[in-house]
């Protein structure tokens, strides 16, 4: 090829260019005079932003109801009962198994769920876990309404989010905010797993349903930070994570309990001066520092000092991983562990025990 | 080949050519990651001269009865009571309704007791402000203000609000200057809070604290939805539970202070309780909101219109209502004559009644205040054989000091009779200086002299 070939081609390809860039400017000229462009673009503009979650509400609202924890003096007979705790939940599924916090229903003699088209039913307790603050009861009740539940996306840090539930009794209440933080996801261990929102959550929350502004479920509201008696009002509140809430439904639905591993250790994360101290290669594994003398630990020999680097044939990063992995083994599996005693690495068989749940 | 070559590349210079305008166009960037910035700065540079802060200076008149001790030391000639004057200062917020007459909305409890009103407009002007109205029960008060170039806040259509929707809050929070605050529409028709007499709030997750009241609650196209009003706060600051009293109300209550000078206050003529799910399933409904009626009272407005015991109110003009309290809110602000259509149910099937409300024959004791001073305390009704019965006396009030007692019946001021009300309010509108309250008391007559 000549550099006049080459020439000529450029030199086509830019004449082409030019012509085409001027018959298409032309082109959008007429349909601008003619506001088909801006009406176009307006279109556009209106089917992208969402200028009420109204649409969201009306999705998830109805199957968020009151729920009104009763105790009942049985030294009278007459009495209807006096109103001793008062929270929300969430509808999840047409059979009326609703999800809500076990400190709603702690400690109530009768259980009243209010929805929102004003029926009122009497609830029977499923299931409940102190541990992750979940309980599951049930109504029996025709066409209710569910909540549309978000297993897929886990939400992220700065995702717009709805809070829905009666703080203080007022009645429905809808509030937003987005999410501040989260934790890690899909685990069993519980606490170190919130959501954390600004959304405003109140006394009278605890239990109803976080939303995505789809309105669907990605977690039931839990907890506000709060100083003193003051109450809430800081916008650090706390959900539990819909992922880990619905696991925790299915096993108190089929158990009526949450069945965990237990160990028998209390343990700590390695710092680097026990890491010297024990001449340790890194800061991986969880330092024992007290064995339960009854516990399946004990009985496989783990002794204090010594460092768990694999469990199950898992390498054992941190504490919190491994408190997850034992919570998950099912109670009377035998498992492998890898400590290391003296700097020594030694193989240990243990098999696990069932977590007691302790309520408080 | 080569010319397929080059006609691909001309398309792509043709593309580069034509798309590059565009870019340059576009200075601000509209979008990030595909998704357009919300916002509310440009609804807010038309928005926010139209909210105004409200400085109140007056005096708290607490008086306490001297005790018998001292009034031995004074004799006969003790003083009955010992007066306490307290100056107190408030600060909150006002919405500019209307630019050219000077309309400025607030609270009734901004304003309530003060001898001087300064209004702090947003371009920094500061204007004595008259009181034109007050409603107590309602929480509304109308200023007027003498100033050019003021900027109004244009209304909407509160009743078309969604639970959902976007809310912001515009106002002087602890009196920092003005503040723009965001949220959504928490609830709606939210009553029984024991916050106001008359209470049909939106609820919002706004930011509200002490200082907003009387301030806006605007809509994303800067319209005002509402007037922050109230919030729930255990811990005594914002907790994302404010309260604020619909636009439409606003507006009802506004024409009527700006017409007679207070709240003639519309009249239905029933009682009732709200629905709720046992009432509805002894009535076999499938509605579980509305109002249910319990009674109608003879020769009222209702009665008129043909409402009876057991029906349902389910809505008001259209509008569905949640409470029998919410509908005695949207009715008394409604204003006497207003036109009403009742959505009702009866006997299991969906009628609309259309009825024209009555005047109330009855103040409440703060509004009694309103027709006298020294009325204040005391409940006023039309007595049925002609005259104002004093229905109740509020211990200790100027009412009671004045003299007057409940069963009392105001039959004439200084020489004119009183049929009613009405001419009670006429006649003592334009007094000034002692009147003296012709009284029937255990059928016998005598004079009250108001000071």
């Amino acid at each position: 090829m000549t550099i006049k070939d080459t020439l000529l081609y450029l030199g086509k390809a830019i004449l082409f260019g030019l012509i085409m860039a001027a018959m298409f400017l032309l082109v959008t000229r007429y349909f601008d005079s003619n506001n088909l462009g801006n009406t176009l673009l307006q279109t556009r503009a209106n089917s992208t932003v969402e200028l009420s979650f109204s649409k969201a509400v009306r999705r998830a609202a109805p199957a968020v109801v009151n729920i009104y924890s009763l105790s009942i003096d049985k030294g009278r007979p007459l009495n209807s009962g006096s109103l001793q705790g008062l929270g929300s939940g969430v509808i999840m599924s047409k059979e009326g198994y609703i999800l809500t916090n076990y400190h709603v229903i702690k400690k109530a003699d009768e259980i009243v769920v209010a929805l929102q088209d004003g029926r009122k039913f009497t609830s029977e307790v499923v299931g409940f876990d102190p541990e992750t603050d979940l309980s599951v009861l049930k109504i029996e009740g025709d066409n209710l309404p569910i909540v549309p539940v978000n297993l897929d996306s886990p939400p992220q840090v700065g995702d717009v989010v709805l809070a829905i539930g009666n703080p203080y009794n007022l009645g429905q209440t809808i509030t937003q905010g987005i999410i501040s933080a989260t934790g890690r996801n899909g685990l069993s261990s519980g606490y170190l797993d919130f959501l954390q929102t600004d959304a405003a959550i109140n006394a009278g929350n605890s239990g109803g349903a976080l939303i995505d502004t789809n309105g669907s479920l990605i977690g039931i509201n839990t907890a506000a930070f709060q100083v003193g008696e003051e109450g809430g009002g800081h916008g650090i509140n706390f959900a539990i994570p819909i992922k880990l809430a619905h696991s925790i439904m299915g096993k108190l639905i089929k158990n009526g309990r949450v069945i965990r591993g237990a160990l028998g250790i209390s343990g700590e994360p390695i710092n680097p001066v026990v890491a010297q101290i024990l001449n340790l290669p890194d800061l991986r594994g969880v330092l024992v520092t007290g064995i339960d003398p009854n516990g399946p630990a004990a009985r496989a020999q783990l002794m204090p000092r010594d460092v768990i680097i694999k469990y199950d044939g898992e390498d054992v990063p941190g504490v919190e991983m491994l408190m997850d992995r034992i919570a998950e083994t099912t109670p009377g599996k035998k498992v492998m562990m890898t400590v290391l005693r003296q700097g020594k690495p030694q193989e240990l068989p243990v098999v696990i025990d069932e977590k007691v749940v302790v309520e408080n | 080949m080569k010319t397929k070559l080059s006609v691909l590349s001309a398309a792509m210079l043709a593309a580069t050519l034509t798309m590059m305008p565009a870019i340059s166009q576009a200075a601000i960037p509209q979008t990030v990651d595909g998704q357009s910035i919300p916002s509310l700065a440009p609804m807010l540079e038309r928005t926010t001269p139209a909210v105004v802060s409200v400085a109140v200076t007056g005096t708290h008149v607490s008086k306490q009865r001297v005790p018998d001790v001292f009034r031995y030391f004074f004799g006969p000639n003790a003083p009955q009571e010992q007066v306490q004057e307290r100056p107190f200062r408030g600060l909150g917020s006002g919405v500019i309704i209307d630019a050219d007459k000077g309309y400025i909305v607030t609270n009734n409890h901004v304003i309530d007791g003060a001898d001087d009103i300064q209004v702090g407009l947003h371009d920094g002007r500061e204007v004595k402000a008259k009181l034109i109205g007050t409603d107590s029960e309602s929480d509304i008060a109308l200023l007027q203000i003498e100033a050019k170039n003021l900027v109004a806040i244009k209304s909407s259509n509160s009743d078309d609000l969604r639970v959902g929707d976007f809310a912001v809050a515009i106002g002087n929070p602890f009196g920092l200057g003005q503040t723009v605050t965001s949220g959504i529409v928490s609830a709606l028709g939210r009553s029984g809070l024991g916050i106001e007499m008359l209470e049909n709030f939106i609820q919002t997750d706004a930011a509200i604290n002490s200082g907003n009241s009387g301030g806006a609650l605007v809509n994303l196209n800067g319209e005002l939805i509402g007037i922050n009003t109230a919030i729930v706060a255990p811990g005594g600051g914002n907790v994302g539970i404010g309260f604020a009293i619909p636009a439409n109300m606003v507006k009802n209550l506004v024409a009527q202070i700006a017409e007679h000078g207070e709240v003639r206050r519309g009249v239905l003529g029933i009682s009732g309780r709200d629905l709720d799910s046992q009432l509805a399933q002894g009535f076999g409904l499938d509605t579980q909101h509305g109002g249910f009626i319990n009674e109608v009272t003879a020769g009222s407005a209702a009665e008129k219109a043909g409402l009876k015991a057991g029906d349902i109110i389910v809505s008001v003009d259209g509008r569905g209502i949640k409470s029998f309290q919410e509908l005695r809110a949207k009715v008394a602000t409604m204003g006497a004559g207003a036109k009403v259509e009742l959505g009702i149910i009866r006997d299991g099937d969906k009628e609309t009644v259309k009825v024209t409300l009555g005047e109330a024959s009855q103040t409440s004791d703060s509004a009694a205040g309103a027709v006298h001073p020294m009325l204040q305390g005391a409940s006023l009704e039309n007595s049925s054989k002609g005259g104002v019965t004093i229905a109740d006396v509020a211990q200790g009030s100027p009412a009671a000091m004045s003299g007057l007692q409940k069963g009392d019946i105001i039959v004439g001021i200084n020489r004119t009779a009183i049929k009613d009300l009405k001419t009670l309010k006429a006649q003592l509108k334009d007094q000034e200086g002692a009147v003296a309250l012709k009284i029937l008391r255990d059928k016998s007559m005598l004079y009250l002299v108001l000071r």
